[in-house]
This record gives C-alpha cells, sequence and structure tokens, in this order.
C-alpha cells in the first residue's frame, strides 16, 4: 500500500537492534554532530594548601567561564544555557553560579543551572547541554564543573540518614565512606598494595613527564586570585597556572612507605588514591553546522554517553560497566579507542576496571590522572573532555574515551573523537 | 564451496523462497520489483536438472509478493501474500492469472502457510494484525485471529492441526489454539515475551547465558519470522530486529528463551528448522549472511539453574551481496540441500554439510 509505511518499515528492521556503526560512522562529519570548540580548565591545585585555597567555587568558574568566551571568541549572547556540575556547594551553588556566569561576561539572557551527579557532575554537564543541542532546545551551551574543596569539603556534605534509610542494607551501604568501601574492594578483587602503588607512582611520572613538557599548557587557562600567605599571613595577588599536585620523584618505593588510611593491613593510602583539590572546567558544545557558520575552531566531537548503576560497596566498578554500554551505544570496541581517561578516584578501582576491560595501561591516562593531580569532584568530567581532546590532537589520534566511578554505586562514560 | 546452483531473477528482488513437497527438483521464489517497497511481484517456478536451474514459469501480480506456500493436497498449486492485502492460488496448469483470489486483509499479506496435516486449509497474516484461516475452494476466509499488530509471520504446527502460532512486531509469540471455545479471547492460548528474561519469582539470582553473561532480556523489537521444530512438537525458534534467535518451549510461556543464538549482525529475516536434524536450523538475514545452527539440544548440558543454553553456529554461508530474505530446506535426499534467496536478485541452492565446521 503506501510506499513510504513501507519504506519505513524496513528501515526500522535494518536499523532496530543493530549497533550504532561503528568505527567508520564515528569518523563521519555530519552537519548535526555535536562538537567541542572550546574545551579548557583553570590549574587544579591541593585542597587545603595550593594556590586556590582561597578562592571561592564560584570564581574559579567564573574564570573558567571568562577564559572560554576569550579563547573561543565567541559572541557571549549566542551561548542560551550554561550548566555547572558542583557536588559539595550548598543549595546545589544555584545561586552563586548564576552570579559567576554574569561576572564573567555573559548577558542575563544565558540561562545557568547546577547539576550534581558526584564525581561526574562535569561530564553529565558537558552530555545535558549536548542533548539539549540535540533536541533542539537550545544551539549553543556550556557543559562546566568546578569544585572548591578547599573551601566546601567537609562533613556537612552529607544529610544524616533517617531511619528508614538506614533499616535497608543496600540503602545504607550508600554512605560508607569511599575509602573504606575502595579497601574492602581492593582486598576482595585481590588488587595488592604494590599494584595499586605501582599505577599511582606512573600516574606522577607521566604528569611530571607531561608537565616538563608543557602538555598541559593549552587545556589551562591562567587565573589570577588571591592567596593568603600562610608563613608571613599577608594577602598577595598570583597567577595560577600550574598544577601544584603534581609531585617529582615518586617512586613505587617512596610510595611503600607510606601508611594506609583506612584499615591497619589496608592497601590505600594518600599515595594511591586521588588528591583533594580545587580547579574549574568548562566545554563549548554547538552543533557542527552552527560551529561553521560562527567560524568556530572544531577540536572534536562528542558522540554518546552511558550511565549504568552497580552495587553502592562496588561503586569503582563503575568505568569497568559504562565503557562496555557505550561501547554498545557507538558500535565501536576497545581496539577503536586510542585514548581513555579514566578517573583515578583510587588507584585500585581504576586499575581493577582497566584489567577486567584489557585495556593496556599505554592506552589509560597518558598525563597521568586524579591522583598525581587531583580530583575536584564537580570538576573532573569536564576536565577530562579538554585533556583528552588536546591529547588526542597531539599525538595525532582520533577517539577517546573519558569515564569515572561514581558514588553510591554509579558509572559514566563517554565516547569523543578528536578533529 | 564445490557444490552451489545460482539461478537469477532479473528485475524482481526476491522475498521468499519454497521447496515444493511434492517435487525434489521443483522450488517457486515470491518476489517483488524496487524492493517490494513499489511495484509489480512475479512468482518464479524453477527447476532443478542436470543444467542447473532453469526457470520453468512465472506470474506476475500487481502488487509485490512477500511469501508463498505449495499446496500440500495439489502439487501443482502455489499460495502467493501480496503487497495488495491479497492472497492468489496459481496452478502450474495455468499460465498467466491465479485460479484463486482471496482479499481480505486490509494493508500487505506478510506470510502463508499450508496447514501440513489435515492439508485443507492454509492461513495468512498481516500488516493489518489478523492471522486468516482459508478454504483453497472459499472465496472469503474460514476464521480471522485478531493480534493487534504488524504479523510478520504464521504458521501451523507441524504436529497439531489446529494449533497455529504467529510473531508479530509487539515482539510477542501468540498460540492460537482452535478446539478451544471462540471466547472473548478468540482461541488465543498463550502470549510468550519474546524479549523477556525467565521470570522467576523470590529467585536473587540473575538468569544467565551458558557463556558466562547475565540474560537481563531486551527492549522489545520486532520480531520477523519463527518456525516449529519438526521434531519436538512443543518448540518454537523466532528471530527478528534484535539480532538473536531464540528457542521457547511453548510449555513454559514464562520461562524466557531456552537457547538463545548470537551471531547475525542485522536482523533475522527468515529461519527455518531443518527436516532432517532436531538441533539444526537454518536463518537468513539483513546481514547478507545465511547461517546454519545447533541449538545445542543435542549436546550434553550442565543442567544448571536459570542458565540459558547459547546455541552454536554450524557453518555462515555469504555468497549472497544483499539483504538475505529467504532460506528453505529440501525435504529429500541424503538431507542438507538449502535454497536461498535475497536482494541481490539471486536464488543459490547449495549443501549445508560443505559450511559445516568440522
Amino acid at each position: 500500500m503506501g510506499a513510504l509505511d513501507r519504506l519505513s518499515q524496513l528501515g526500522n528492521q535494518i536499523s532496530g537492534g543493530a549497533s550504532a556503526g561503528g568505527k567508520a560512522k564515528l569518523l563521519e562529519k555530519n552537519p548535526d554532530d555535536i562538537v567541542v570548540t572550546a574545551a579548557l580548565r583553570t590549574a587544579i591545585t591541593r585542597g587545603g594548601k595550593g594556590s586556590f585555597k582561597d578562592t571561592a567555587a564560584a570564581d574559579l568558574m567564573a574564570g573558567a567561564l571568562k577564559s572560554i568566551i576569550e579563547r573561543s571568541k565567541i559572541n557571549p549572547a549566542l551561548v542560551e544555557d550554561i550548566v555547572v556540575g558542583t557536588v559539595l556547594a550548598p543549595g546545589g551553588g544555584a545561586t552563586e553560579m548564576r552570579a559567576a556566569a554574569l561576572v564573567a561576561g555573559f548577558p542575563d539572557s544565558t540561562a545557568v543551572h547546577t547539576l550534581n551527579r558526584q564525581c561526574s557532575s562535569g561530564l553529565q554537564a558537558c552530555v545535558d547541554i549536548a542533548n539539549a543541542i540535540r533536541s533542539g532546545q537550545i544551539e549553543v551551551g556550556i557543559g562546566a564543573g568546578v569544585e572548591s574543596m578547599s573551601t566546601q569539603y567537609g562533613p556537612g556534605a552529607v544529610t544524616e540518614f533517617s531511619e528508614l534509610l538506614e533499616s535497608h542494607p543496600e540503602a545504607a551501604n550508600c554512605k560508607v565512606p569511599m575509602g573504606v568501601l575502595s579497601e574492602q574492594m581492593a582486598k576482595a578483587k585481590g588488587v595488592t598494595r604494590a599494584v595499586q602503588d605501582q599505577f599511582a607512582a606512573a600516574s606522577f611520572q607521566k604528569a611530571v613527564k607531561a608537565q616538563k613538557a608543557g602538555l598541559f599548557k593549552e587545556e589551562i587557562a591562567p587565573l589570577k586570585v588571591k592567596y593568603e600567605d600562610p608563613k608571613s599571613g599577608e594577602t598577595k595577588e598570583i597567577v595560577v597556572d600550574k598544577d601544584d599536585g603534581i609531585r617529582e620523584g615518586v617512586t613505587v618505593e617512596s610510595l611503600g612507605k607510606i601508611r594506609a588510611a583506612f584499615a591497619k593491613d589496608g592497601s590505600i593510602h594518600a599515595g594511591n588514591a586521588s588528591q583533594v583539590s580545587d580547579g574549574a572546567a568548562a566545554v563549548l558544545l554547538m552543533k557542527r553546522s552552527t560551529a561553521e557558520k560562527l567560524g568556530q575552531t572544531i577540536l572534536g566531537k562528542y558522540v554518546n554517553a552511558s550511565i549504568v548503576g552497580v552495587p553502592p560497596l562496588l561503586m569503582g566498578l563503575g568505568p569497568w560497566k559504562a565503557i562496555p554500554k557505550v561501547f554498545e551505544l557507538t558500535g565501536i570496541t576497545k581496539e577503536d579507542v586510542d585514548i581513555f581517561e579514566i578517573n583515578e578516584a583510587f588507584a585500585s578501582q581504576c586499575l581493577f576496571c582497566a584489567n577486567e576491560l584489557g585495556i593496556p595501561a599505554e592506552k589509560i591516562n597518558p598525563k597521568g590522572g586524579a591522583i598525581a593531580f587531583g580530583h575536584p569532584l564537580g570538576c573532573t568530567g569536564a576536565r577530562q573532555v579538554s585533556t583528552l581532546l588536546y591529547e588526542l590532537k597531539r599525538t595525532n589520534q582520533k577517539i577517546g574515551v573519558t569515564s569515572m566511578c561514581i558514588g553510591t554505586g554509579m558509572g559514566m562514560a563517554a565516547v569523543w573523537v578528536a578533529e | 564451496m564445490a557444490s552451489l546452483l545460482e539461478a537469477r531473477t532479473p528485475g524482481f528482488n526476491p522475498y521468499s523462497v519454497k521447496y515444493s513437497p511434492y517435487y525434489d527438483s521443483r522450488l517457486a521464489v515470491a518476489s517483488s520489483s524496487n524492493y517490494g517497497i513499489v511495484g509489480n511481484g512475479r512468482l518464479f517456478i524453477l527447476g532443478l536438472g542436470p543444467q542447473g536451474i532453469a526457470i520453468e514459469k512465472t506470474y506476475d501480480t500487481n502488487d509485490a509478493q512477500y511469501d508463498l506456500a505449495w499446496s500440500e493436497i495439489n502439487e501443482n498449486q502455489c499460495a502467493v501474500a501480496c503487497g495488495d492485502g491479497s492472497i492468489k492460488l496459481f496452478d502450474l496448469n495455468v499460465p498467466e492469472f491465479p485460479v484463486m483470489n482471496f482479499h481480505e486483509h486490509k494493508r500487505e499479506t506478510f506470510s502463508v502457510c499450508w496447514n501440513p496435516l489435515t492439508k485443507d486449509t492454509f492461513l495468512s497474516s498481516s500488516w493489518d494484525g489478523t492471522v486468516k484461516i482459508w478454504s483453497p475452494t472459499r472465496p472469503a476466509s474460514l476464521k480471522t485471529l485478531p493480534v493487534g499488530n504488524c504479523t510478520y509471520s504464521a504458521s501451523f504446527s507441524p504436529h497439531n492441526p489446529s494449533l497455529i502460532s504467529c510473531v508479530s512486531s509487539d515482539s510477542h509469540l501468540r498460540l492460537f489454539d482452535l478446539r478451544t471455545p471462540v471466547n472473548a479471547k478468540y482461541h488465543l492460548v498463550a502470549q510468550i515475551p519474546i524479549h523477556s528474561p525467565p521470570s522467576i519469582p523470590q529467585s536473587t539470582i540473575l538468569p544467565r547465558l551458558s557463556n558466562g553473561t547475565t540474560y537481563a532480556g531486551a527492549i522489545p523489537n520486532e520480531a520477523l519470522t519463527h518456525d516449529w521444530n519438526k521434531y519436538s512438537d512443543t518448540v518454537i525458534a523466532t528471530g527478528g530486529v534484535d539480532r538473536t534467535i531464540r528457542t521457547f518451549d511453548i510449555r513454559n510461556p514464562t520461562g524466557g528463551p531456552t537457547a538463545v543464538l548470537l551471531g547475525h549482525e542485522f536482523a533475522v529475516r527468515k529461519l527455518q528448522w531443518s527436516p532432517h536434524a532436531r538441533d539444526v536450523l537454518a536463518s537468513a538475514g539483513y546481514d547478507m549472511t545465511v547461517r546454519v545452527w545447533s541449538d545445542g539440544s543435542a549436546m550434553p548440558f550442565p543442567q544448571e539453574e536459570n542458565v540459558i543454553r547459547v546455541g552454536q553456529e554450524l557453518g555462515l554461508m555469504n555468497r549472497h551481496t544483499e539483504f538475505c530474505t529467504g532460506v528453505d530446506w529440501c525435504l529429500f535426499g541424503t538431507g542438507g540441500w538449502v535454497a536461498s534467496v535475497g536482494w541481490d536478485e539471486r536464488v543459490l541452492v547449495w549443501d549445508a554439510h560443505t559450511l559445516l565446521r568440522r
């Protein structure tokens, strides 16, 4: 009867259930691709001690947003929505992030909201913006993330659990501290201290090498902030353009001397877990057709992302489950991926996921990770985008994955293609 | 492949192929111009001889042809499912025009199947969401079974003349038993969700496949084809858009699949159990392959709770250069001869034994 009906029926039979086309499809350039035209971050500095210790989260965000306008030369009035991932801010940081956007130079017509999906908030922010663009809701948006763990990290981060939540064993597990459950997971999965220390030392060594070679220069936007010298007590203005958590000379031997933090016979310590840090990152997203019209330089494109749940006590397994799912969504395999940016919440979980998925060490975090330069919770997901895209570009590679585990037992992964 | 016979259907893209139940040398192919999207249909009657495959007769229809069924009662007759909703009965002794025209379906007729036991009826399924039962001698249908959504494939049980099965775009396998009274359910006796995992009340163990992965089921996808096992009277295999072939035991409608066959890279368009071995079936898919499988039932299998058997692919025929749409086993001879058709306008006849991995 209707030829068009028959055609669309056949089309559905062919596209339905099939994997999403694989590598060749991924490398295609289409006008409706969601592309990144600028991605940057502030330096990431040590919580309580580093250069941003006296800088509020909103000030970091304002700095990053201002830099993204300067760098992309986008007319700020064209940015319709900004999503900021932030975890620790009271009230979700909604008020001060709106204010930060105004400070950065966005007009009042640019909407702002914040979100909190724990350690993946920065990535979730980018994904939300990409989806809003894909659905036609907005044309240009910014996915961002920020965390000032110096000023906002503390016991107040989680509300006291009610009796109801405490009465449900799996629900109660949601508030087991990360370190404790990672310790249990490392034990259960047989990830020894020796391999964790090895992984952590490698992270430091890679980061030192990358920093010396100036590989972070492209992604870091320098920021001028006030800093109180802890010795003299005098406040001065400094320009921060370098991650200060990266330490030289870290070896397996030096890590081996650190005492375990969560259990006497434990394997996790300050040297093989992510650092408490401050930082902000932002990613400017739009359709390829829009980017071409605006004359924006395309760094790469966002393909798709996955979100999965795992048992709360095994939250470190997040990437192990999320990465295969994003492969299914995009139709690629691990062999197609050139670089994996997997957040190093703990050496134990990152290593376990990589081993289980069979990802070779040289493909993971080539410039080091959160163990070496820190994990400002809300920032990390957005930070990984700039780290990944500039490294893919520098090494003339194409496909990258960013992924992280998420507190309370989730995982997220996204596929990006550099251009 | 040493032994491969080939015929062409120029200008027409085949949708279905069937061996005659009477002659080992006769085949029929239902085909459509322009991939069945718009245009005429043509029925090809093919003869296998020492010179290869010869086109003996053709019958044209105004709309596409999607399926055919040989009459079980008259060796010269053949029913064809047409895109205009009609079913046309052709007689090889009558040139050009059908001897009967059955037109009740309001949309494309997608499948026809002759009752192999009583031989006096055949059925059809359609995009209009119904299955109809016909007598070859009466122009109006004997019965209409409502399905409610596009029914790609319907079939009589080869073991019981009253049992009818069908699969449709809502991802369900339905069973009708004509012996039951026509109550509110119109003979419907079972409705098996193809995509669902086994429902195991009060169990915390997730069902697993025998290859170790958990089987959580899938999103419902269109089911395009199914067939009754020729030896076990309760086993049906299904295939469709989700690329997966599953077998079900109709005695346990909520028990999930008994075997899962993984390998097709696109939708499974047609599957057919072997008439010669109880565990073997062939499937044709949009990935341009015809695959021969064992459902694993002939192999030892540890009886573990909640473990679903993963079948084994025995061989893959990749000589088609377009979507494979039809496959049928020859009933005669040593067993193992298969005819397949695809949108590449070709009919291939080959011996499945040459594919088997030893």
